[in-house]
């Protein structure tokens, strides 16, 4: 039973992660159409941001109520510094391409991703940094006989509030109804007289901005690893298959079923860890080529 | 054959004692007398002597390639400092990066070859890569020195009659017995057996040579608990709750590099440390600065069965306490196994075209090299390694230890009371014994060795 109940909270933490990943990659995709393979390198940076942040304010040793309330403020900083990096990288990376067929925006984004791996091990070195004081601080809380960690409680509130807060964003408010008018027919929208200039570095800013929250709240719990984006934009890629590309219901669906799917398999069938993701992930394309959400 | 039995086994193991010292220092740089540098004979070339390594330079296996790369290039400036390979061939090194995959990295060694013309090939970490490099090394007949990715399988299947290529670091099936010895002798009662393993040959490896070794000397020893991340899983918290829920004894852990950073990271907060003992393949496998001093005391923690930079401890081995100064003052960091190796490794090469051209004089080809390299013996910083001739593979001693905070170090090391070496002849199997397709079918000629005369 405690393990059962510890299994759940797993999967949901991952399942969060995985959502503020996906959420930003699918929104990125629903109002421009761009596949952005550098989505999970951004997520990456946002951990190591959030890492190097959180170490150089406060120094590894630093412990105590306040010290903790700190480092937690200071975690979003990764989030907010990838959105800047978004903000800068559509007007002058990307935008000058979208005339042009897709393959070139995913070539040029793939190079973004060889490029920011390369940027990130020169800037902030070869080893994991971590900002696991903010983990030890808050401790862990007794669930029958074991334990589960507090800060991975405040991860799921995160991917909740995230999740909820999105989607009133994108289907109440003003902005959003811009956003999907935007999305829905680009020369009507610009003809009404929306900047669509500026709706675009919005929307690529905001999916940044989710991709570097995921780096942020993960990295307390993990560490800040070389080549953790890759592995992020692979599972990134099979929760919106399995969801619909450009479908923010199908990137939530999409990560729950992906992260309880798999925990799953590590409890009863761990041998079929490897293969059991992009297993759902084909039956759901042989049966719905367009994703559970995904509109055709 | 003189079947071993298994209390004698492991109470002739010494526990802290330092490898005994050998041979001369004198063969590696560092202070020494003028005359003791090789004096060549005949017309030796000035052409740079190219040397291709390949190594992971990016991505969460960077831990490991990094002291490869540093070991290397430490290697070639000091060699170079003396005006070269023979006092006149200074080694020149193109790096390129072992996560590109393997079929990339097939195409780098097929391009440094035949339009760079290397003159050497060294590196590489994964054991996914080295089958594949190998047969290529052969075809284009290009000299090559595997630093590491060490599976059994290079020679036992994929180039079974190696010509141009060797391997230093020790052979794969040794890691997994050499964790297997460690915990018996640590925890000799611990009977149920957990695994997590990175779901790829390395892990199967470790898995297998360590459960075969492990039942023989802790008879009664099951496992009862698998799980098997894929390499790159920075999430082990399901893995860590379904080992916890099967109630192990003892833990055998095979995740390296930055995966193992973050598997130990989460284990704590698990409280999965408290819950069973805890035995490693390659805890201290990467840069030992890696692993924080919030990991736990009493760990096994594995050194790929090689080498760690406080072994053979200080004053016990001259060869080791200059390496890691001069290791340390070259790259502000201490050295790691890879480091080791692929110092050694070009330290080998020095001494056998020495001793070739010894014998010929001037430059000696690539078979005057490699009949010098088969069956040589050199002192490495890690201790005598030799390269056996019949399989090309490189043996040391193998070693093992138990973590331990150190106020000297920022990091834990090994604490010097618990580390055991192994001879290694004792947890390999001999020269040509039947290779896998040979009278047996198991996955390594070591599994067949350990079933049939492995401890009575």
């Amino acid at each position: 039973m405690d393990t059962l109940i510890i299994q759940t909270l797993n999967s949901i933490f991952y399942a969060a992660v995985l959502f503020l990943i996906a959420a930003g990659l699918s929104l990125i995709y629903g109002v421009m159409r761009i596949v952005n393979l550098a989505h999970g390198t951004f997520y990456a940076l946002g951990a190591f941001v959030s890492a190097w942040a959180v170490g150089a304010v406060f120094g590894a040793s630093s412990t105590g109520g306040l010290a903790l309330i700190g480092q937690l403020l200071i975690l979003p900083i990764g989030a907010l510094a990838i959105a800047a990096v978004g903000a800068v990288i559509e007007p002058t990376l990307l935008r000058p391409l979208y005339g042009r067929p897709e393959e070139y925006i995913l070539l040029v984004t793939f190079g973004l991703l060889m490029i920011l791996d390369d940027v990130m091990k020169l800037v902030f070195g070869g080893t994991p940094l971590s900002a696991g004081s903010i983990m030890d601080g808050m401790g862990s809380i007794r669930i029958g006989g074991l334990l589960y960690p507090a800060y991975n409680l405040i991860v799921i509130a995160i991917g909740i509030i995230s999740a909820v807060g999105l989607w009133a964003f994108i289907y109440r408010s003003r902005f959003g109804v811009i956003l999907r008018a935007t999305s829905q027919d680009r020369r009507m929208a610009s003809a009404l007289g929306i900047n669509v200039g500026r709706i675009y570095v919005q929307a690529f800013a905001i999916g940044c901005f989710m991709a570097g929250l995921g780096g942020a709240v993960v990295v307390p719990a993990q560490a800040a690893v070389l080549g953790m984006g890759v592995d992020a934009l692979i599972l990134a890629f099979v929760v919106i298959v399995i969801g619909g590309l450009g479908s923010l219901e199908g990137a939530l669906v999409g990560a729950l079923i992906v992260s309880f799917v798999r925990t799953a398999g590590i409890q009863f069938f761990p041998e079929i860890e490897l293969a059991v993701l992009y297993l759902i992930a084909a039956v759901v394309l042989l049966i719905r080529p367009t994703g559970l959400f995904g509109r055709a | 054959m003189n079947p071993l039995d298994r209390r004698s086994f492991l109470n002739k193991l010494t526990v802290g004692a330092a490898a005994a010292a050998s041979g001369s220092a004198a063969y590696f740089a560092g202070p020494r007398p003028i005359q003791a540098a090789y004096k060549p004979k005949g017309n030796i070339p000035d052409k740079p002597f190219k040397t291709g390594h390949i190594t992971f330079l990016t991505g969460p296996a960077n831990l490991l390639g990094e002291p490869g790369r540093k070991g290397h290039l430490m290697a070639a400036e000091e060699i170079n400092a003396e005006g070269g390979l023979l006092g006149r061939r200074k080694i020149e090194t193109i790096l390129a990066d072992e996560a590109a995959g393997t079929d990339a990295n097939v195409k780098e060694l097929r391009r440094m070859k035949l339009s760079e013309n290397i003159d050497l090939f060294t590196g590489i970490v994964s054991s996914g890569n080295t089958p594949a490099l190998g047969p290529v090394a052969e075809e284009l007949g290009v000299l090559t020195l595997f630093n590491d990715g060490c599976t059994d399988f290079l020679f036992d299947k994929a180039v079974p009659k190696p010509k141009y290529v060797f391997r230093v670091t020790n052979i794969q099936s040794a890691d997994g017995i050499t964790s297997a010895v460690g915990a018996a002798k640590a925890w000799p009662h611990a009977k149920r057996v957990a695994s997590l393993q990175p779901d790829y040959s390395y892990g199967r490896n470790v898995h297998e040579h360590f459960m075969l070794a492990y039942q023989k000397l802790v008879p009664g020893a099951t496992s009862v608990s698998e799980a098997w991340p894929k390499l790159g899983t920075t999430d082990f918290t399901p893995h860590i709750t379904k080992l916890i829920s099967d109630k192990p004894d003892i833990l055998i852990c095979g995740v390296w590099g930055g995966d193992y950073v973050a598997f130990y990271k989460q284990a704590l907060r698990y409280g999965l440390f408290d819950k069973m003992k805890v035995a490693t393949t390659l805890a201290f496998g990467g840069q030992p600065h890696a692993i924080g001093k919030d990991h736990p005391e009493g760990v096994l923690a594995g050194a790929h069965a090689n080498y760690f930079f406080t072994f053979p401890g200080k004053g016990r081995w001259p060869i080791n306490d200059s390496f890691v100064e001069r290791y340390y003052k070259r790259w502000n960091e201490y050295p790691s196994f890879e480091a080791d190796g692929a110092y050694t490794s070009l330290y080998l090469l020095k001494a056998a075209v020495e001793k070739a051209n010894a014998l010929v004089g001037g430059w000696p080809d690539d078979d005057a090299i490699i009949t010098m390299l088969e069956g040589m013996g050199i002192d490495a910083p890690s201790g005598y390694t030799y390269i056996r001739p019949d399989n090309h593979q490189g043996y040391k001693d193998a070693v093992i230890g138990m973590t331990k905070n150190d106020p000297k170090y920022e990091f834990p090391i090994w604490d010097p009371e618990s580390i055991i070496t192994i001879p290694i002849r004792d947890i390999t199997a001999p020269p040509n014994w039947p290779k896998p397709g040979q009278g047996h079918n198991e996955s390594t000629a070591a599994a067949n060795w350990l079933k049939t005369t492995w401890l009575t």
